[in-house]
């Protein structure tokens, strides 16, 4: 299940891009390699990410990992109600779960692959 | 890097587990979870579940001088076992390190079974090659090719009593810990061994054939519906030894920290009064030390950041005590394995975890990557020493 409107990238991160605002999370595959999520570390609004920077850490009992902005931009939002559900991510990556959202600074997704992509992308490995 | 092995339950994984959970494990491809890590802890503590063994390292060790030969190889009493029993003990090597934490079982007083862990199968056949003395024949039970091939799968949890006594009419609830009997069927043919790695006080290995796993794997889940047995992977199977307090070779035994048998609180299983085994004069002088494993209790669940390996431990100034050595979720307490400084190490006392830094960005807000004893640091969360060890 991949949502067809949304951009990806190889470790697993979405972006939903909407005028000039992104939200991003991780991909279903990212939720269930990491199992259950307890914990999940949120960027402090206003930071300015580069593309590949940390945006945000999920946390299972079996691992910790970095989740990486897709874009560029500064963060206008955080998903305050992962911090008491963080199971949001596991039950509903694509919506409900989502982590933050940036003001892009550069709207540019080349770097990014479609739903199409992804899907492909994800028999490969 | 050498071939990834499949065991021979893997197509059962295959079809239950999805394809990431599946993950490679001391050369062997295994399933981490099949559902949830939390509902196979939960099973195991409430009804029962199954898990597959057949990855670890099962040796024949036979003939008129077996019993001479294993009682010079592991630290503990072999010539004290009988028929029936098994018994938990270390081969070291000569420096007195651990190469292995095994279990022997004694089929008859010339005929042993020996199960040592799956990652370290190699070094002990190599030692056991080494130092093979007399009339002593050693053999892989694994090998499907043997009669009496044998491979291990636990069924562990409070139902499993009567799930093997539905199956084999068996009744093993009475069976003592570490003893074992047999169980059998037209097609089955196991030891069911009062034996296991998750602290239930009802626990079973059952040894079976290799080319009957799959039969007894299904086998159990079918007649293990209706007692809400289900199967378990290696994430519960470490969450559940962790809660317990059992250590993993590696973590709470040898490893970094090149732990002790008597610091992990197996001193008993080392008999120093013995005449000889290989490595006790250099481990005669471990007895003394200064940190120990503790188990200590944390709040745990939705959000807060689950405790890792190395965080450190530390006391009510602050000041490093110790550090994790593992560390997992049991409901919403987290249980964590830890080598404190000994005179901490009391029920009840309060400690500390600080965390150390998951990634690059905690590294530039000054969180540090590695911490030492006698260090000051700022307690992230609070928590308790608790009892070494817990039945469940």
């Amino acid at each position: 299940m991949i949502p067809e409107n949304l951009f990806y990238t190889k470790d697993h991160e979405w972006a939903q891009i909407n005028g000039d605002t992104a939200t991003i999370g991780i991909t279903d595959y990212a939720q269930h390699s990491l199992g259950e999520i307890t914990f999940v570390e949120l960027p402090a609004l206003k930071k300015k990410l580069n593309v590949h920077d940390v945006a945000a850490v999920v946390e299972s009992s079996k691992a910790a990992s970095d989740v990486y902005s897709p874009l560029a931009g500064e963060v206008s939002q955080v998903n305050d109600e992962l911090s008491s559900q963080p199971e949001l991510i596991n039950q509903d990556c694509f919506k409900a779960g989502w982590l933050c959202k940036l003001k892009v600074s550069n709207p540019d997704t080349k770097h990014l692959m479609t739903a199409a992509q992804y899907e492909e992308y994800l028999k490969s490995i | 890097m050498t071939d990834v092995k499949k065991t021979v339950l893997f197509e059962k994984h295959a079809a239950l587990a999805g394809k990431a959970q599946i993950v490679p494990f001391a050369g062997w491809m295994m399933p981490l979870w099949y559902k949830s890590i939390s509902e196979e802890h939960k099973a195991v503590r409430t009804t029962a579940g199954l898990f597959d063994c057949t990855h670890m390292a099962v040796l024949k060790i036979a003939g008129k001088d077996a019993m001479n030969f294993l009682n010079a190889l592991i630290t503990n009493d072999v010539s004290r076992l009988k028929p029936g029993k098994a018994q938990y003990g270390y081969v070291l090597d000569t420096a007195g390190n651990i190469i292995d934490d095994v279990i022997v079982y004694c089929i008859a007083d010339d005929n042993f079974m020996l199960v040592a862990n799956a990652s370290n199968e190699q070094k002990v056949k190599d030692w056991i090659v080494k130092n093979q003395a007399g009339q002593v024949e050693v053999s892989d039970l694994k090998d499907a090719s043997l009669p009496d091939g044998r491979v291990d799968i636990a069924l562990q949890g409070p139902a499993s009593a009567q799930c093997v006594k539905n199956i084999f009419g068996v009744d093993v609830s009475g069976l003592k810990s570490l003893s074992f009997t047999y169980g059998k069927t037209k097609d089955l043919d196991l030891i069911i061994s009062s034996t296991g790695y998750t602290g239930s006080k009802i626990s079973f290995e059952l040894f079976v054939h290799p080319a009957k796993a799959s039969l007894l794997w299904d086998t159990i889940l079918e007649a293990g519906k209706n007692l809400g047995i289900i199967p378990c992977g290696l994430g519960s199977r470490d969450s559940l030894r962790i809660e317990a307090g059992l250590p993993l070779y590696g973590h709470e035994l040898d490893g970094d920290f090149n732990i002790s048998p008597f610091q992990a609180g197996y001193g008993w299983a080392v008999k120093l009064q013995k005449d000889n085994f290989i490595g006790k004069d250099a481990i005669a002088k471990k007895t003394d030390y200064d940190t120990e494993v503790a188990r200590l209790k944390f709040d745990g669940g939705k959000g807060i950041r689950p405790i890792r390996q190395l965080d450190g431990i530390l006391d009510d100034d602050g000041i490093c005590i110790g550090q994790v050595l593992s560390c997992a979720a049991a409901g919403d307490k987290q249980i964590a394995l830890a080598l404190i400084k000994k005179e901490f190490n009391s029920p009840g006392n309060s400690v500390g975890i600080y965390y150390l830094a998951r990634n690059a960005g905690h590294i530039q807000q000054g969180r540090k990557e590695k911490v030492a004893l006698g260090e000051k640091l700022t307690t992230d969360i609070k928590g308790l020493v608790i009892e070494r060890f817990e039945k469940f």
